[in-house]
């Protein structure tokens, strides 16, 4: 229990009077629930303060927007973070993406160490590593014999992902595995179109390369929305 | 009013001696007790603060250490906490503060008697660990939990000053690892060693002085190795240590030899008082059995670092019917839990870690069901933290029902926003049914989509909740209104990515004087809303920590990156970094 020197103070209802609010300052407000109901007016008299907060949070009266596109906000300030607070140490250079989440999933710096980079003995089950830098204990589920992984990111998803393009022998295999991976339905297929980066630094419309050609020179896979 | 009171005070001096009262206090040790007794009356404040022996600070900016040892003259024994927990996961930048050294320097002159200093997340230099060595003649018990800022240096300092030590316990710190060397500074004279935990260290101790102090040690209860010591040596540890209680492995890995596992076997085995075992990294499994015969014994069981799959995990798992704490690497998988469910049924706590957190894609078999069939199986469990990559409000709602004493609920749905993975739906009802039905509920953290809907019912029922963690979830400000102006018991608050801003804030300002902390990033307050919160409320200090040069450089109306606010009596922090500014009253800036 903490220090109490006089710190806590009685629990009184908040809503009597406290509104900072009112003091004056154009409180920034985040998408609907506020600004509609509460008038953020400078010249509110005191008694108009003391709106009953009941009658303020009236939730049927309340415009809740749908699902807020909190990605567009969420890039424009990951882009106002600093170099270096977007490595997390253990990171390979693969993980240091430019839309990767610091201090995401919450896990301790110990923790991550392990999961990238312990050594897997022969006497484990595991296979040995995959190739790339920074492979953990994989579960070997959906490996092929020569795996070969690529990061795939998906338009408007955080957190990308892997695919083993050694499992694939067309480009349809492919774009089906990418769209279920991302919990997309099948038969949405179509609305998606499958882009990649090749060796050249060049992103470049997958399809029209034959396979084989596609499967040595590609580095990396985006999956964007037809009709961009 | 006031003379009849110190009649009263008179008259009770008179008859009730100040010895007795002491005495009588010194059975309330706990410190809301002592806290509620300084606070009957002026003469009660000065019997009890010069008798209270231990004292815990929640947050080292709330109170400074002139005000604690000039309350408090008589401590023994002192715990502080530094950063907000969300620097666990790199949110608070390197050099924010929490630096030790001013409360021990405070604490060499005013605590001599001084025996005990537990830290965690704090900043603790070589300097620091040396003065503690040379200031208190009858230091006993050293804990550096989560802690950094020290090398092995420091480490030896203690070793070779600190003759009464019993306890030296370092949690998961950074230690900047030099070298092994410094274990061979406890004097050879010094056998009053109770507990050993140098678990986070990388670098190898010298083996034979850890040796000759594990055997010059008969208190010895708690030997927590660190990975660089190798598996065959562990049975000369424990041969010479058959009293131990708690005991963590190095590498658990070696070349197959009869000799070394008839050796190992038959050390743990003559470990009659194993209750707890951990370490096991690098586990081979053909050596686990050698720790079969203390299952039977075993309370807790730390295999969070153990890579080894789910048929090796449920043999081991199954034969600890006595087990109440459990964490382990989402290896288990559901089948494991399931196994779990079947054979511990005292199990408390569950911890379940990701083995492969970056990547969604499942690498193993391990669901909402894993945790269902626990919650179902195990009747006294009452802590879980959970990382997984599906869920189900119906999985929460069972889960919910069937442990309604729950007193912790972490879960982690390792994709930020998850919906119900079956109807696609926001996650609302099934927290919501955890906070109705859990109604011991303490602390809980919140994943997967939700809505402000979620907020709503924390807000409403979630009354004995003290800590809350907010990640990716609610929609505007209504849903951090809810939960500032309910949680009645709320301390601390921390909450990253979230589309909170003023308003909720503000609107609810008082409320922040009745919590520890609040702690809000990658959210929508702005600059102007925390000049505000600074100007009206002093007594709190309002942080705001952005790396990206003053606040005063931007609009007022421009969101802050980090906020940190917490109460406290000793003003303004004197030691920020270049990047972390407060708001006096006058609203001036103040780096």
């Amino acid at each position: 229990m903490e220090l109490q020197l006089g710190l806590a103070l009685p629990s009184v209802p908040f809503s009597k009077g406290f509104d900072l609010n009112s003091c004056g300052y154009e409180a920034k407000e985040v998408l609907g629930g506020f600004d509609s109901i509460l008038d953020c007016n400078v010249e509110k008299s005191s008694e108009e303060k003391k709106r009953s907060f009941d009658e303020a949070f009236d939730v049927q009266s309340v415009q809740v927007p749908e699902t807020l596109p909190l990605l567009v906000w969420n890039q424009q300030t990951e882009h106002n973070y600093p170099e270096n607070s977007s490595s997390s140490i253990t990171r390979s250079d693969e993980e240091e993406e430019e839309d990767g989440i610091i201090g995401w999933p919450p896990i301790k710096y110990r923790r991550k160490k392990l999961c990238h980079g312990s050594p897997i003995s022969d006497a484990n089950c595991w296979t040995v590593g995959n190739g790339e830098s920074g492979g953990g204990g994989d579960g070997g589920h959906s490996r092929g014999p020569n795996p070969t992984y690529v990061k795939v990111k998906m338009e408007g998803v955080t957190i990308a992902r892997k695919v083993d393009l050694s499992l694939h022998h067309s480009y349809q295999t492919l774009t089906h595995t990418l769209v279920g991976m991302f919990g997309r339905c099948q038969e949405d297929v179509k609305a998606y179109k499958l882009t990649y980066q090749d060796n050249d630094g060049d992103w470049l419309l997958a399809g029209d390369v034959p396979w084989g050609t596609f499967v040595r020179s590609v580095q990396r896979l985006k999956v964007l929305n037809n009709g961009d | 009013y006031l003379s009849n009171t110190s009649t009263l005070s008179t008259k009770m001096a008179k008859s009730f001696p100040e010895e007795v009262l002491e005495h009588v206090f010194s059975f309330i040790t706990s410190d809301s007790d002592r806290n509620a007794v300084s606070l009957v009356c002026k003469s009660w404040y000065e019997i009890e603060r010069w008798c209270r022996k231990r004292v815990f600070v929640g947050n080292c900016y709330a109170v400074s250490p002139r005000i604690l040892t000039r309350r408090f003259p008589e401590v023994r024994s002192v715990e502080i906490k530094g950063k907000p927990h969300f620097a666990d996961f790199n949110l608070v930048p390197e050099g924010w503060g929490g630096c030790v050294y001013p409360w021990i320097s405070a604490m060499a002159g005013a605590y001599p008697w001084l025996e005990e200093i537990r830290l965690k997340r704090m900043v603790v230099s070589d300097e620091a660990l040396e003065l503690i060595s040379t200031s208190f003649c009858n230091f006993k018990v050293l804990v550096l939990s989560s802690c950094e800022g020290f090398s092995t240096d420091g480490l030896a300092s203690i070793a070779a000053n600190c003759r009464e030590l019993r306890v030296l316990d370092l949690r998961e710190s950074e230690v900047d690892d030099l070298s092994g060397h410094w274990l061979s500074h406890f004097p050879d004279t010094w056998t009053s060693l109770v507990s050993l935990n140098i678990a986070c260290l990388g670098s190898e101790v010298s083996f034979s002085a850890l040796e000759r102090l594990v055997a010059r040690s008969p208190n010895l209860r708690t030997l927590r190795l660190n990975r660089a010591v190798s598996l065959e040596k562990l049975h000369n540890l424990l041969c010479r240590a058959p009293q131990l209680v708690e005991f963590g492995t190095g590498a658990y890995s070696s070349e197959l030899r009869p000799d070394v596992f008839s050796n190992l076997a038959g050390a743990f085995s003559g470990c009659k008082q194993l209750k707890g075992l951990s370490g096991f990294w690098d586990v081979v499994p053909a050596y686990l059995p050698a720790i079969y015969l203390t299952c039977s014994g075993l309370t807790s069981l730390n295999l969070s670092y153990a890579t080894i799959q789910s048929p090796d995990l449920v043999k081991l798992v199954s034969q600890c019917h006595n087990l109440q704490r459990l964490w382990v690497l989402d290896y288990i998988e559901d089948i494991g839990l399931d196994a779990l469910a079947a054979s511990c049924k005292h199990l408390q706590e569950l911890r379940v870690f990701p083995s492969d957190p970056y990547v969604v894609d499942p690498n193993v078999s391990l669901t909402e069901r894993g945790l269902v069939a626990v919650s179902e199986g195990c009747p006294k469990l009452q802590s879980v933290l959970y990382f997984c990559r599906q869920m189900s409000n119906a999985a929460l709602v069972a889960i919910a029902r069937n442990r309604p004493n729950l007193v912790c609920f972490r879960l982690c749905i390792i994709e930020p926003r998850a919906p119900d993975y079956l109807t696609l739906e926001p996650l609302d009802a099934g927290f919501g049914a955890i906070v109705e039905h859990c109604k011991e509920l303490r602390r809980l953290s919140l994943s997967g989509l939700l809505t402000d809907r979620v907020f709503e019912y924390i807000g409403t029922r979630g009354r004995k909740l003290e800590m809350l963690s907010i990640a990716f979830a609610g929609e505007s400000d209504l849903g951090l209104h809810h939960v500032l102006s309910g949680c009645e018991s709320l301390r601390k608050l921390e909450i990253r990515d979230c589309p909170f801003g003023d308003k909720a804030l503000l609107a609810n300002a008082a409320k922040l004087e009745t919590m520890r902390s609040l702690w809000m990033s990658s959210c929508s307050v702005s600059f102007g809303a925390c000049k505000l919160l600074g100007q009206k409320l002093p007594r709190l200090n309002v942080e705001v920590i952005d790396e990206r040069g003053s606040p005063d450089s931007r609009p007022e109306s421009c969101p802050v990156e980090k906020l940190y606010i917490y109460r406290t009596v000793a003003g303004p922090r004197v030691d920020m970094p270049p990047f972390v500014w407060t708001i006096d009253e006058d609203a001036a800036l103040r780096v």
